[in-house]
């Protein structure tokens, strides 16, 4: 059997890393991923003594319809569950019904799997099978959604044609505006809960294949050292490994040239909102990555290059409001992250107390240590909803549920904001999201750079205004 | 010169070579029938991966 290893050109290479790879290095990895498939279950079938069901299945086929089975997202998610559990692995049912938008010469064909056991192995609760109004549901709004993909994002609906292959409908989660998820075993397929309009499923499924591309680019080249620890994620509210950071920032290097094209075409205030928001997020989580010594030397040049395609983006002019409050929402979700992770021991904080009560500057350096908190979070900022209703020049709180302090700090007002803030802080001193928005428009830096630190003191010494321990501990 | 990906040192390659073999032109039944060295190091690198799937990657949301 004559086979060769894969490779990549290192224009090839650079270009995948900055997010463009051409048809041929889809091509390739998809054939990587095939190649996964193929000997995953080469590995199922000998362990049988005679042919189980699926396999003989998989050779009656014949070449063409034997490898579209085994190329299918689920195909390669079974065997990888069935090799890890030890089943006997008996067959599998390619499950779900067809998917399909057409505009100009680009086709995307997929499988919506509302059906299969499999739809379970995404980490989401999977949805109910679709009603037919949810069917209809689904498919205008890939419609619309590959309608402008194919006009003014035509190397992402090829991508697209080129990967995807399942959707799994999920449940929405109720603390989010709409959420999903890919596996490393399932290349191809995206989890997802049902799109909120187009643009949603457009970004979304942008964003979720090319995880599917950088898991396909994993198999073929280590990128991270294994073993790091974790740090932040402007994408979530949990502390994350290099690994994980790369992902985010791979995918959101794809968001963001979204929006910028988005906003090349009109000058939509969401659209600058978003590419202000995160092409800075890439460019320096791409930095972090780079300074951080966790990367291979692929994963060096892979991130390099993202890095070099971000790093332009980062001068385009965007309305100046649209930076303000994509400044103040990534700022936001970072303090946020600070406050949710980080705390200081009881120690350091009644060392804090006990400096506070004598009158003596703060005690020496106190370091904070990562508060566990177990699991995934997805954080619904009330900020983040009033900015781009801000933006729009919506009603921006409609319901009236603001506070004072977020309604103040979206539109720009500082001094009300902190007074909101601390008025809020006394009734709960307690509250992150309180203590968020007042590092947000507070003169205090220590406040802005160590958050969780003012508040431990804060709560140690409750009889202490706000406003003098965050002047104090920034001194 | 091709370099294996994830060797250390020295300037950028013109080609990463993957440890990972091309069998996708290969049948299932001939694939099940071979026993060739070279395949032993491919399988491991798509078994150890089973070993660290690692969690279902991100949760996309528009609102954090």
């Amino acid at each position: 059997m004559r086979s060769r290893a894969f490779q990549l050109s290192d224009a090839a290479f650079a270009a995948l890393g900055a997010g463009r790879p051409d048809a041929g290095t889809l091509d390739t990895l998809c054939r990587a991923q095939l190649s996964r498939t193929l000997l995953l279950l080469r590995e199922l079938r000998r362990r049988h003594p005679a042919a189980p069901a699926w396999y003989s299945r998989i050779v009656a086929a014949g070449p063409d319809e034997g490898n579209r089975l085994i190329a299918d997202p689920m195909t390669g998610l079974w065997a990888a569950r069935a090799l890890r559990a030890g089943d006997p692995a008996e067959d599998f049912e390619i499950e779900g019904r067809p998917l399909a938008a057409v505009h100009r010469d680009l086709r995307l064909r997929v499988r919506v799997d509302d059906s299969s056991p499999l739809r379970h192995e995404f980490g989401l609760p999977p949805a109910e099978p679709l009603t037919d109004a949810g069917r209809d549901h689904w498919q205008r709004c890939l419609d619309e959604a590959w309608r402008v993909l194919v006009t003014r994002h035509r190397p992402a609906a090829e991508m697209l044609a080129a990967i995807l292959r399942v959707i799994v409908p999920v449940r929405p989660d109720p603390a989010a505006e709409g959420i999903s998820a890919t596996s490393s075993e399932a290349f191809g397929a995206v989890a997802m809960s049902a799109p909120a309009d187009a643009t949603a499923l457009a970004v979304g499924l942008l964003h979720e294949t090319v995880h599917s591309v950088l898991n396909a680019t994993n198999l073929l080249f280590d990128l991270v050292r294994p073993g790091g620890g974790t740090g932040y994620s402007p994408w979530r509210d949990d502390p994350r490994p290099a690994s994980g950071v790369l992902h985010g920032t791979y995918a959101y290097l794809a968001v963001t040239r979204y929006w910028r094209t988005e906003l090349a075409h009109a000058a939509d205030p969401g659209a600058a909102f978003e590419f202000a928001r995160w092409r800075v997020a890439v460019a320096d989580a791409a930095r972090r990555l780079l300074a951080g010594g966790e990367l291979t030397p692929a994963g060096v040049r892979f991130v390099t290059a993202l890095l070099d395609e971000v790093r332009p983006w980062l001068d385009e002019p965007v309305d100046p409001e649209a930076v303000r409050l994509a400044d103040l929402a990534r700022t936001d979700h970072h303090l946020r992250w600070r406050l949710r992770n980080l705390t200081v021991t009881p120690e350091h904080a009644a060392a804090l107390a006990g400096a506070w009560r004598a009158g003596r500057p703060p005690p020496p350096p106190v370091p904070s240590i990562t508060a566990h908190v177990p699991g995934r979070a997805l954080e619904n900022s009330p900020r983040l909803r009033l900015a781009r209703a801000f933006l729009r020049r919506e009603d921006d709180d409609p319901a009236g549920r603001a506070t004072a302090g977020d309604l103040a700090c979206v539109r720009g007002d500082s001094g009300a904001a902190v007074t909101a803030y601390q008025i809020d802080l006394e009734k709960d001193r307690n509250r992150d999201l309180t203590w968020a928005g007042l590092a947000l428009v507070s003169p205090h830096p220590g406040l802005r750079s160590r958050p969780e630190l003012v508040k431990a003191a804060a709560l140690a010494v409750p009889e202490a205004p706000v406003d003098e321990l965050a002047d104090w501990l920034s001194g | 010169m091709p370099v294996e990906a994830g060797q250390d040192g020295g300037e950028t390659p013109e080609q990463w070579r993957s440890v990972l073999i091309d069998v996708s032109g290969v049948t299932l039944a001939e694939l099940v029938a071979a026993d060739d060295s070279a395949l032993a190091h491919a399988l491991r690198r798509v078994t150890d991966e089973l070993d660290r799937p690692g969690e279902p990657i991100a949760g996309f949301n528009s609102a954090i």
